[in-house]
């Protein structure tokens, strides 16, 4: 039974559009990054799309759970404090690691797609579970580069963490666009090797080709690729929700909406 | 029966690669076997340059005041410093200032305030 249903079209809360996500028409729902809020101290535009019965979900970006140091249950708190807060019914962070040997990437990196890498993050996984007062989903991430020895494809290495853990999807098709042009990944063999009965919701986002290589930076407008692959995945499941992620070089009120309109017309045109 | 920590060698195993990843990306360390040499250069350029912006943004006069050096000074600072598991990026930005004013590339920032014994 899935926690979340009909979420319908979202954006990522940012504090630089927080008036444009409030005035924007066809906002459904919306994701807040849990790192840049303080419990008991909630954002004025936050507070007020609640009160209009906006679903607003927590997303984290720090919990480094792929990663082989030790979770951090600060930040684990942090984010279930979070979720009380607005009422969330799910969480989600990603499949990656930020943190190792004592340094800080800054960044969401992939994990290698090895049993050892998919036994930690599973420990890891279960542990923040057990300290989160809702159920959590992972999202895939965008790779610039590939791990040597990968034994299992992304697809894969997502499903057995779902049936080992029982934590939901976050299928970013951005990423997996950019997994796609960058590290070779088979887009619809991803979509059939993932258990889609354990979608939580999709992010699309925009990017930008530098040479061969394909960056997500959530700073620039969304591929008309990026929609073909919402489509596929529409063609084989209804999302309960898609959310439009733009993270800098924030557009006019009115591209943002076109973007949203854009998200909307692949899912409608799937319905039914 | 497997602890919540459990895997234990296999946790050993991974915390030596990924550590070895990073201090090659963030650090200036050797590549690690079995990457591609050109992509770890690419994934290496990212990270800095996300991090160069942070920092940029954090602190706009300070990049103002150093104008076309600050991309060769940050990138000199970052590799030199990379930022450790569990500092902040307000932490980073203030030590890139800091760093900058120590090599003499920053007028040594002045607190304005009254001095009453120097008033008459």
């Amino acid at each position: 039974m899935a926690v979340i249903t009909n979420l319908g079209v979202g954006i990522g809360w940012r504090s630089e559009i927080d008036l444009t996500v409030e005035r924007l028409p066809g906002v459904d729902f919306v994701e807040v990054v849990a790192e840049n809020l303080h419990i008991g101290r909630l954002p004025e535009s936050v507070t007020l799309l609640l009160e209009r019965g906006i679903p607003v979900l927590p997303h984290a970006v720090s919990l480094s759970l792929g990663s082989a140091d030790e979770v951090d249950l600060n930040r684990v708190e942090h984010l279930g404090g979070i979720a009380e807060a607005v009422g969330a019914p799910m969480v989600s962070d990603h499949v990656c690691f930020v943190r190792a040997g004592g340094l800080d990437s800054g960044h969401l990196m992939p994990v290698p797609r090895t049993k050892d890498a998919l036994d930690v993050l599973v420990a890891n996984v279960k542990l923040a579970q057990r300290n989160l007062p809702v159920p959590l989903a992972l999202e895939n991430v965008a790779a610039l580069l590939e791990w040597p020895g990968g034994e299992l494809t992304e697809g894969q290495f997502l499903a057995e963490l779902v049936e080992r853990t029982d934590c939901w999807l976050l299928v970013d098709v951005a990423n997996l666009y950019a997994n796609a042009r960058n590290i070779g990944t088979d887009p619809e063999r991803f979509l059939d090797e993932i258990p889609l009965e354990r979608l939580a919701y999709v992010h699309v986002a925009g990017g930008v080709e530098h040479g061969d290589v394909y960056h997500d930076t959530h700073a620039h407008a969304v591929l008309p690729e990026v929609l073909g692959l919402l489509g596929e995945l529409c063609s084989r499941v209804k999302p309960p929700g898609v959310l439009l992620e733009r993270d800098d070089n924030y557009p006019s009120d009115t591209e943002i909406a076109t973007e949203l309109a854009a998200i909307r017309a692949v899912v409608d045109g799937h319905r039914g | 029966m497997v602890d919540d920590n459990g895997f234990p060698a296999a946790r050993e195993r991974l915390a030596a690669a990924q550590a070895e990843l990073l201090t090659a990306l963030l650090a200036d360390g050797p590549a690690p076997a079995g990457f591609d040499e050109q992509r770890l250069d690419v994934e290496r350029r990212a990270l800095l340059s996300k991090r160069r912006g942070i920092v940029r943004m954090l602190g706009p006069a300070v990049a103002d005041e150093l104008g076309e050096r600050f991309r060769p000074l940050f990138d000199a600072y970052a590799v030199a410093h990379p930022r450790r598991a569990g500092s902040r990026a307000r932490e980073d930005a203030a030590a890139f200032a800091e760093w900058c004013r120590a090599a003499g590339e920053l007028a040594v920032k002045r607190k304005a305030r009254w001095k009453f014994w120097q008033s008459n």
